[in-house]
């Protein structure tokens, strides 16, 4: 088995102030800053290590703030960690906000091709496999209609569509199992676990304790920034249940 | 490795495409205003100067024209690319792809724009100009090209710094004014006092415009000019790269 993801010691600290100062008050106040550079902070995630091998399914789990979702936006590199190392060996296939690549203007066709290649599919690949992700998801008539006419239904199961379709090696998983109505849950949940099941390395963030024990090989469960507990599903739920409940 | 650069050339496509599609997606006229848009420029350009305003320049339209198409493609890429990383934080935030990929886009796609007016120019050059000659061919690209890279460098920092300080897309439209009125635009270099030339030159952006000028006006290419202006690029490029790739890294952190 060949590692996929190696995360040694990762800190992920944040700007306490959100809003970032305006050029006057940068200038302004440029001493104090300088001064005072670094001390205020917010830490989401402080020295976190763990690794997950190919094929694997980890599940991370914790209650809201934990840090789970920065833990995903590093592994996905669009963060970067303030102290430790990442490393990842496969080509990620985000599923954390469907659709975040869509521009309501341009059809839902035109919206495939860009986001296939978003996702890393050369053009030549994104045309070729356009019929395949069009009718995977069920929504054909409406194809050469901008998408800000789609039923929000309709703007999911074509993004839910693309990211699948994208020949991933590594899902990086956030809540998204399942979209749209019961019978196009059922198709999606169906695909996502199969494509688990077929090997593909995955990190699913969830409160769904059910799904992750169903579909996840391992859990990690963050607790306020820290790895609290790592292991075997069924007991880092239970454990889970009983320090959260 | 072939499969990458393909794929990275194939987005840089179609983000321009994108760019450029979007801004005609609910016109009826579509892509027909890239022409009707500095044609109709000209045409108002060529009325004042004709009949309100004469100044001693023969053919001032022209003159004026073939250094004002170049500038607008400048002014207008470094002007909208400046929010280009801004107006796209669902992207950057929930997709990893080059993020200069955006910049270069925005750029590309005014380059389209600015290709539309050649042919206004063209005509210009025809009726009453020094006509159009192979200098064109040889003189276009190559301008083309360096004013490319010269722009990229500049929207590089500016669209960068723009994330952490929302002030700057403000400080660019008033610093574009400026620098509009101190390169030789709608003034010939002879109009400057002998004195103040060098600091004139100083502007990257006169070297540029010059050789646009004389180009299309007089179907001549200046060759010292073009080379001021290539240094100035790759000098530009090289600082915008690097401060690029420096404030990129906390990017998530202030969008």
């Amino acid at each position: 088995m060949s590692r996929v993801i190696e995360v040694r010691g990762a800190v992920k600290r944040f700007p306490a102030v959100k809003n970032p100062p305006g050029f006057k008050e940068w200038v302004l106040k440029l001493p104090r800053i300088w001064r005072e550079r670094g001390r205020e902070t917010f830490t989401a995630l402080d020295s976190v290590s763990f690794s997950v091998e190919r094929g694997e399914c980890l599940g991370i789990i914790g209650k809201n703030g934990a840090g789970k979702s920065t833990l995903l936006s590093l592994l996905l590199g669009t963060s970067r960690p303030s102290e430790g190392g990442i490393e990842v060996g496969a080509k990620r296939t985000p599923l954390l906000e469907l659709g975040a690549g869509f521009h309501p203007d341009l059809t839902g066709r035109e919206n495939v091709i860009l986001n296939a290649v978003l996702l890393g599919l050369t053009r030549k690949e994104a045309l070729a496999r356009a019929p395949e992700i069009i009718a995977y998801s069920e929504i054909e008539p409406f194809i050469d209609m901008p998408v800000r006419t789609y039923s929000n239904g309709m703007y999911l199961r074509l993004a839910f569509s693309v990211a699948v379709h994208t020949d991933p090696e590594l899902l990086l998983i956030d809540e998204v199992l399942a979209v749209g109505d019961e019978s196009f849950q059922k198709k999606s949940e169906g695909t996502l676990t199969s494509l688990i099941r077929s090997g593909v390395t995955t990190v699913f963030v969830s409160h769904d304790l059910e799904a992750v024990r169903k579909i996840c090989s391992r859990a990690l469960w963050l607790d306020r920034g820290r790895i609290r507990l790592e292991g075997d599903p069924s007991r880092v739920i239970e454990a889970y249940r009983l320090g959260a409940g | 490795m072939k499969a990458a650069f393909e794929q990275r050339w194939d987005l840089l496509r179609l983000l321009t495409h994108k760019e450029f599609a979007l801004k005609y997606k609910r016109t009826t006229l579509g892509i027909f205003w890239s022409l009707l848009n500095p044609v109709l420029q000209a045409a108002v350009f060529f009325v004042a100067f004709r009949i309100f305003m004469r100044f001693q320049i023969e053919n001032y339209t022209f003159f004026l024209l073939a250094a004002l198409f170049p500038w607008s493609w400048f002014s207008s890429s470094v002007i909208i690319s400046g929010r280009s990383l801004v107006d796209n934080v669902t992207l950057i935030k929930k997709v990893v792809f080059p993020r200069h990929l955006l910049v270069a886009a925005v750029i590309l796609a005014q380059l389209a724009h600015f290709l539309f007016s050649v042919p206004i120019l063209a005509a210009f050059a025809l009726g009453g100009g020094k006509g159009v000659g192979w200098n064109w061919l040889i003189g276009v690209p190559i301008l083309v090209v360096l004013q490319l890279v010269f722009t990229f460098g500049i929207a590089l920092v500016i669209s960068i710094s723009n994330t952490y300080f929302r002030d700057i897309e403000y400080l660019v439209g008033v610093l574009m004014n400026l620098v509009f009125w101190m390169t030789p635009i709608i003034y010939p270099m002879s109009a400057v006092p002998e004195r103040f030339r060098p600091l004139l030159y100083l502007n990257p952006l006169t070297s540029l415009m010059t050789a646009w000028r004389e180009l299309f006006f007089s179907n001549a290419i200046l060759w010292k000019e073009i080379g001021i202006a290539a240094a100035m690029a790759v000098l530009c490029l090289a600082a915008g790269l690097a401060v690029f790739h420096k404030m990129e890294r906390r990017l998530d952190e202030v969008l």
